[in-house]
């Protein structure tokens, strides 16, 4: 019953991100959508390895503690992306971002 | 104690090259000039060549902890072309317009490196998404390498962003398998997939994963970023984009379906019965043939076209990957890699036209054979084998393709195949006019531009036609490719006993 209830919250939560990604213009933003749905990876992760028949493997929470390494190291270089995007065209708004296109 | 000795020997050539990009960092430290490029480069390659001898004469098998590192002769084998492919990429980075930071360069290209070959050589969906991030993080940052260029900004933004969404796709598809099968190495998946093929949560956790493969080899539903990603990104970036980055995306994403899921595609009598992730891969495949081929017929930048080309010949390899016979893999990779050496050798050509005559519209390949014949022939080996035409390297990969594909319809089990093997050879028909246009362009339309300096040998033009030669030389002798590729994967299967897996804990 409880398991349910983290899943469904997981994917309320994917779902969030998945919707910021795609309606936010602000690269910010996206970034931020895109932390949700690895936020709501984990939070899958962690439920089902608390509910599993083996939670002394850990083999669910080791998953999610690499996962949370990964997308700090990923949060890092896209802001390092998004710094570089704003001197170029002195905005992070990724409808600007349209030079390239064919 | 003595699994992280054996986790230290198995990933021996992996721990040279990081200790090769300290190495490389440490020497960037001084004062720029263009020797120093040249040291540089050739400190890498030092690296490098020396982590390939060491996986050549590594023991045959290993497996650390439950599948998390794996080596066999296929995995060496894919590896060691990895490998190969990167280093051919370095050899290109001298030639390109990356003036600033070129150690950070090199070290990028070799972390890539390290990413793919961690990537070829793991069973375990735990180490296959930390091994995809490697391999995505480094080449985000080498797609924006380009520091002054607007272009190389917003290619590299686009790749970020997509990447990162379908980084979430994979974590969260790997999740709900995880979850229903409670398995994260591939060998376990395999035996308790198939009683949960039913599941909802199941399928959902495969589509989604799947979709989170579909990116790194450039795949309809993801692959938008491509020709963006092709068109702005210095073109040693892209070309290894265009190949390592494909071979190990392909490998991985066969080995996740033939391994772990073997099972879930349901066997030849249940898959009418069983959704699986066949139909799925069909279709995906025959998307990406249409959708790359139809759109490359407009494009006017040689890179676009390369980048559209890529898509389409993404859908034959996901072809070849949804026939599920025993020799499909074989053909699969032998595809693949035929396809990465010949995509690297047209960015060769590629990066030699846009430093002579800036830029890599159609237009500046006018003429190409007055100026620099050796490389306007390359040029005409890489198209003429990209479109399939018999006596190159490329014909064959797609004769073993679609015959593989074919073979396992007649044992009755995926006759819907078929229909999608009609579209592919449709349209490769499609394929060879923009393949020819571009060779139009090269032999055929009279030089516009201002003659140019007679071109000087160097590193990079030698390499390309390296690989021109190589291509040819498959393409009459499939075996040289192909005999290494069977007898790896013959030996891969028949594991010995003495490599007794290691439990976690």
């Amino acid at each position: 019953m409880m398991l349910q209830v983290i899943l469904a919250i997981s994917a309320v939560l994917f779902c969030f991100g998945l919707l910021a990604t795609l309606t936010r213009s602000n690269a910010i933003m996206v970034l931020i959508g895109i932390e949700l749905m690895l936020g709501a990876g984990n939070l899958n992760f962690i439920a089902f390895w608390k509910f599993s028949t083996h939670p002394e493997l850990l083999t669910g929470i080791m998953f999610a503690i690499f996962s949370i390494a990964l997308a700090a190291a990923e949060a890092a270089v896209g802001l390092a992306i998004v710094i570089q995007v704003h001197r170029r065209l002195r905005s992070v708004n990724v409808n600007r971002a349209t030079q390239l296109k064919g | 104690m003595n699994t992280a000795l054996n986790l230290l020997h198995l990933l021996t050539p992996e721990s040279i090259l990081v200790e090769t990009i300290l190495v490389v960092l440490i020497a960037g430290l001084f004062k720029a000039t263009a020797q120093k490029r040249n040291m540089l480069l050739s400190l890498t390659l030092i690296g490098g060549v020396t982590a390939g001898a060491m996986l050549i004469f590594q023991p045959h098998y290993g497996n650390i902890a439950n599948g998390m590192a794996v080596l066999d002769p296929l995995t060496r084998f894919i590896k060691v072309v990895v490998l190969g492919l990167s280093l051919i990429t370095a050899v290109y980075a001298v030639q390109s317009n990356i003036r600033q930071h070129f150690a950070e360069y090199l070290a990028l290209i070799l972390f890539t490196a390290i990413g793919m070959m961690l990537l070829a050589g793991t069973e375990n969906l735990l180490m296959i998404f930390i091994a995809l991030e490697m391999v995505s993080i480094p080449l985000y940052l080498l797609a924006g390498f380009l520091k002054q260029s607007s272009a190389s900004a917003e290619a590299s933004l686009k790749y970020f962003l997509v990447g990162g969404v379908s980084a979430a796709f994979l974590l969260f598809g790997i999740s709900l398998i995880y979850g229903t099968t409670g398995a994260t190495s591939l060998r376990d998946l395999a035996q308790s997939a198939p009683a949960v093929t039913r599941d909802p949560l199941f399928l959902a956790g495969l589509v989604m994963a799947i979709v989170g493969f579909g990116f790194k080899v450039a795949a309809v539903p993801f692959h938008l970023w491509a020709p963006d990603v092709y068109e702005g990104a210095p073109t040693s970036s892209a070309a290894l984009i265009a190949s390592g980055s494909k071979v190990a995306g392909f490998l991985i994403l066969a080995k996740f379906l033939a391994i772990g899921l073997a099972g879930a595609a349901g066997s030849a009598a249940s898959s009418q019965l069983q959704p699986g992730w066949l139909p799925l891969l069909a279709v995906i495949a025959a998307i990406s043939i249409v959708v790359g081929n139809l759109a490359a017929l407009s494009q006017s930048n040689v890179k676009r076209i390369l980048a559209y080309s890529a898509i389409a010949q993404s859908g034959y390899m996901l072809l070849g990957l949804s026939a599920t016979g025993g020799t499909a893999l074989i053909s699969v990779l032998f595809y693949v890699v035929v396809y990465a050496l010949t995509a690297l050798g047209a960015f060769g050509v590629v990066l030699h036209v846009e430093q002579r005559r800036g830029g890599s519209q159609l237009h500046h390949f006018e003429g190409l054979h007055q100026s620099a014949p050796g490389l306007a022939l390359c040029m005409g080996v890489f198209m003429i084998s990209l479109a399939g035409i018999p006596p190159l390297a490329g014909f064959f990969g797609k004769f073993y393709l679609f015959a593989g594909a074919l073979g396992s319809a007649s044992q009755g089990g995926n006759l819907g195949l078929l229909w999608v093997v009609a579209i592919a050879i449709t349209f490769n028909a499609v394929s060879l006019y923009y393949y020819l246009i571009v060779l139009k362009h090269v032999f055929v339309t009279p030089a516009t531009h201002p003659a140019e300096p007679v071109t000087r040998r160097n590193a990079a033009t030698f390499v390309t036609g390296l690989l021109a030669v190589s291509v040819f030389a498959i393409g009459l002798y499939p075996g040289v490719l192909l005999d290494p590729l069977r007898a790896a994967a013959q030996a891969a299967n028949r594991k010995p006993v003495t490599a007794a897996p290691v439990q976690p804990k």
